[in-house]
């Protein structure tokens, strides 16, 4: 009997020692949320000491209630309370910290979405995407608050007639529940990117001098370039193998993505199914074998022939590929916010190293066109929302220029807050010291009365531009992005970017496929495909599945015959599954699109 | 004593004043309430849900906003070759696995009795832990040590290459080949230990005299095993058989999900990853993944029956 207790009692003992044991991690956690926090406490108090004599922040004194408020961002790459001096800002103004549920960060796809509307709250602030009927199926599930009053009321809101006029026919009634993202007031026919597109061939510049630059006419003519690249140079800075492309699976969706970046640099865009050619000259049918998707998986079916396609790319993520980049273990981009961004560091830049864009002569990449009415991604207050108004005034000052200028993403785009990283010397728009440090090296630790912390840390963690950061700022006559700036172009340049422009006699990316004409403009337009039904859905979740998998073995097929034979093998298997269907519903899609697209173009001109 | 006693007895005058007050019957059935409550919320209130399959469901939308559309996710299942081919395709894999896995089930039986048979006691606990311990490690670990071992930087892979054995690494894990035997093989590696404990118990209850009849009889070790130790473990072994055979649509689906690739996906989608894909990762279409469940649970009901049936027949009891 006594054994029996003491057993009983070392069971309960071990038990709670486990509870204990659970306790104290989530009690750790709390402990590092709380030692980033002192930064923001701390300098919060600060400033109270500083402004001693107002007596409160500008935010406590319009809102004397301290909030958290949970924001829904369907973009976001961070979860949690935002700390460091964006939320400094924040709390300054609004006396309130966001606190972000971020869909990407718990993975699931749509799960995080759709759990918490059906219960019926998607949090104070909703970031979310429009496609697919999805901002009208949330507001008729009664999730987002009716805001028309409030836009109506404000100058900075109720200038973006046209992102109005679009929320509202994309919810069907006369009333404005959300605002789109990255509204602009630029030409929807130009180029509206600062000095690099968005895709490209993005190429190990010093290698490529090495090679002594060899001309490219088309695509396929990278691939022996590349070999002799990383015949020449099989490791990484780190001693790690290199090779001349990796891929990641992360963004698969209606096809494999990697894939599909091929067909972008010949201006081709995607609609479900469709790659169609963005001036409306081209439309292809992904699975056919004369597609230009197909044409991208052979391209690195033949990479991985030479040997220069990395075997890991199967299984990695975007975070594995973007440590390889940063370690200039790959030689490609097709992205010039990946390979560029990752690479180009100042250390390693003025060390003559750095991926830059080369020309391919038969190219026409695609270039986004300024779109008055914003993007596919909305922002909206959400139903149940503690203090709409509150709300809708941050949500107002992210569209005006201070917000835009400190809701700016770590390494490009709008300037950050005036005073921290820029200053206007003699009505000129110049970064500071500390700017040009921060955009260089983002890990720089920000001044303790700006909230503390490392820069990149402490940025936006929303990845909500409200504004495009091209268009002019009202108050300072430039571009919110301080890329463009006279000051900044003529004091930023490195080795490598010098030898680029000596070669190609241009300073940007831009100006160099304007000069060449390698670029063809997808003009904004406010067209959203309708959602589609159920069936349509139900088919194409069935067959891209298929298609994506299908797709990487071919790109890792054995030889040019199992390549054909799975090509084959694709088109019969998505084709029995009712592929023509989700095709033709796409096809019309693509063509309305491209009809908004040709009416868009003609308005501007 | 007797003090003790003299108090009782007035305690045993108050209890059975409280047994008038609730009958036998309902004072048991009390007891069972919380279970009964528990079976309730946890299988029975989630059938509730089956009726999402007659809805053309979309989120955000709530239900009552959504259309209804009668048997037409059912039918959907059907309406052309490719999704035959596809179900088929799916049905062979789940077959294939559960098949695998019941021929293996002999494995922790075997491992049970020659565990029993090691007579020193620590090296036996030790063994006992050891093989147990993989139980309770979650599949997505498992997947990241097979990822660290196999993948084609992995540890197997650069061995060999050093060695020189192989000159280009061998995809183990990305390769549509011996999928079913792999995952099989990671299956036995993480629940021989722990199911061989329930054939533990039953060992050490079977009666000792047995043994003591057959070594007088002059029995060696081997045949104590075979004779005695192995007829007693059947009863166990054969219900358990019956019920992975009952469940035999039902192999889970963390494991196949953490270990499929664009390679192996056609071998390795069972049934329940399948209702996953189509309703959460990605599909979207829950309507339709709740009617594949709907279809899942009256076949698996309807094996449990037939097996119980055939059971009846053979040993001449159920086990329902």
């Amino acid at each position: 009997m006594k054994k029996r207790t003491a057993r009983m009692v070392s069971l309960v003992l071990t038990l709670a020692l486990c509870a204990t044991g659970c306790g104290k991690k989530s009690d750790e956690g709390k402990e590092t949320s709380a030692t980033t926090n002192p930064t923001a406490t701390q300098s919060a108090s600060n400033d109270s000491t500083s402004s001693a004599d107002t007596g409160a922040t500008e935010g406590e004194q319009k809102y004397p209630e301290f909030l958290t408020v949970d924001v829904f961002a369907n973009e976001s790459n961070y979860e949690g309370i935002e700390t460091g001096w964006f939320a400094k800002i924040v709390k300054d103004k609004f006396n309130m910290e966001l606190n972000i549920i971020s869909p990407n960060v718990s993975g699931g796809g749509d799960t995080l979405f759709t759990t918490r509307s059906a219960a019926g709250d998607l949090g104070d602030i909703v970031i979310i995407g429009c496609e697919n009927d999805r901002l009208k199926d949330t507001v008729t599930a009664g999730l987002l608050y009716d805001m028309t009053d409030l836009v109506a009321g404000s100058e900075t809101m109720s200038q973006y007639t046209e992102a109005i006029a679009k929320v509202k026919g994309l919810v069907g009634e006369d009333k404005v529940y959300a605002m789109p993202k990255t509204v602009s007031s630029q030409n929807a026919a130009e180029p509206s990117e600062t000095t690099d597109l968005g895709f490209g061939a993005f190429i190990r510049w010093d290698y490529y001098q090495e090679l002594g630059c060899p001309e490219l006419n088309t695509l396929e003519d990278i691939l022996p370039v590349m070999k002799q690249m990383q015949d020449a140079h099989p490791t990484s800075d780190s001693g790690n193998p290199a090779y001349a492309f990796s891929l990641f699976k992360d963004w698969d969706g209606n096809m494999m993505n990697l894939g599909e970046q091929p067909a972008r640099m010949y201006g081709y865009n995607e609609t479900g199914f469709v790659l169609h050619k963005v001036d409306g000259s081209d439309y292809d049918s992904i699975i056919d074998s004369d597609s230009i998707y197909v044409r991208g998986l052979k391209f690195f079916f033949e990479a991985n022939q030479l040997g220069i396609l990395d075997p890991e790319s199967t299984t990695q993520n975007w975070d594995t590929l973007w440590n390889k980049y940063v370690d200039g273990a790959v030689m490609f981009s097709p992205w010039s916010w990946q390979g560029p961004s990752a690479y180009n560091t100042t250390e390693n830049t003025e060390a003559g190293k750095g991926i830059k864009y080369v020309p391919i002569k038969d190219t026409q990449i695609i270039s986004t066109g300024g779109s008055p009415a914003g993007v596919q991604v909305v922002i909206g207050i959400g139903s149940k929302a503690e203090d709409p108004q509150r709300m809708f005034d941050f949500i107002e000052w992210l569209y005006s220029p201070e917000g835009v200028l400190a809701n700016c993403s770590p390494d490009s785009g709008a300037a950050g807050p005036e005073g921290l990283t820029w200053e206007l010397v003699d009505g000129e728009c110049k970064l500071t010291d500390f700017g040009k440090q921060a955009f260089a090296n983002p890990d720089t630790v920000v001044p303790d009365e700006w909230g503390g912390g490392t820069w990149r840390d402490g940025a936006s963690a929303l990845n909500y531009k409200a504004v495009l950061d091209t268009d002019i700022n009202p108050e300072t006559g430039v571009s919110y992005s301080y890329k463009m700036w006279d000051s900044y172009i003529s004091e930023n340049s490195n080795p490598v970017d010098k030898s680029w422009s000596e070669k190609y006699g241009v300073d940007t990316m831009i100006e160099l496929v304007m000069k060449d004409n390698n670029y063809v403009v997808e003009a904004g337009t406010s067209y959203i495909a309708p959602g589609e039904s159920s069936d349509i859905t139900a088919l194409r979740n069935q067959c891209k599945s298929k298609i994506v998998d299908y797709s990487w073995r071919m790109c890792f097929a054995k030889d040019e015959a199992e390549f054909e034979s799975l090509l084959t093998e694709m088109q019969e298997t998505v084709k029995s599954l009712g592929y023509d269907d989700v095709l033709a519903y796409d096809m019309q899609c693509a063509q309305d699109k491209d009809a908004a697209r040709a009416e868009a173009k003609n308005a501007s001109k | 004593m007797a003090k003790a006693k003299a108090e009782k007895v007035p305690q045993q005058a108050v209890r059975k004043k409280k047994e008038k007050g609730i009958p036998e019957k309902y004072r048991l059935f009390l007891i069972a309430l919380p279970f009964l409550v528990l079976v309730f919320i946890f299988s029975y209130l989630p059938l509730y849900g089956w009726r999402y399959a007659f809805y053309d469901y979309k989120p955000p939308l709530k239900l009552s906003q959504c259309d209804y559309v009668g048997f037409k996710w059912f039918t959907m299942l059907f309406r052309n070759k490719g999704w035959v081919t596809q179900i088929v395709n799916v049905l062979k894999n789940t077959f294939a696995m559960s098949g695998l896995g019941i021929l293996v089930s002999v494995l922790p039986v075997a491992f049970a009795i020659f565990l029993s048979e090691i007579k020193c006691k620590w090296a036996k606990n030790l063994i006992q832990t050891l093989t147990t311990l993989p139980n309770f490690i979650s599949w997505v670990i498992v997947y990241s040590v097979a990822f660290s071992l196999f993948s084609t930087t992995g540890m197997v892979n650069s061995v060999l290459t050093d060695l020189g054995v192989i000159s280009a690494p061998i995809s183990f894990l990305d390769s549509p080949d011996h999928v079913w035997l792999k995952m099989c093989l990671w299956g036995v590696w993480k629940g021989v230990g722990w199911s061989s404990i329930m054939y533990l118990a039953a060992i050490s209850s079977c009666d000792q005299e047995l043994y003591e009849a057959a070594r007088v009889d002059g029995a060696g070790r081997f045949r104590l095993m075979w004779h005695i130790t192995l007829p007693q473990l059947l009863p166990t072994y054969f219900v358990l058989l019956m019920l992975s055979v009952a469940n035999i649509l039902s192999n889970g689906m963390e494991q196949y999900y953490v270990f499929a690739n664009a390679f192996n996906k056609d071998k390795i989608q069972v049934l329940d990853y399948y209702v996953y894909t189509i309703s959460m990762g990605g599909g979207n279409t829950y309507s339709l993944g709740v009617a594949i469940g709907i279809l899942k649970s009256i076949v698996s009901v309807t094996l449990l029956f037939i097996v119980n049936k055939i059971s009846k027949k053979v040993r001449g009891e159920s086990i329902v």
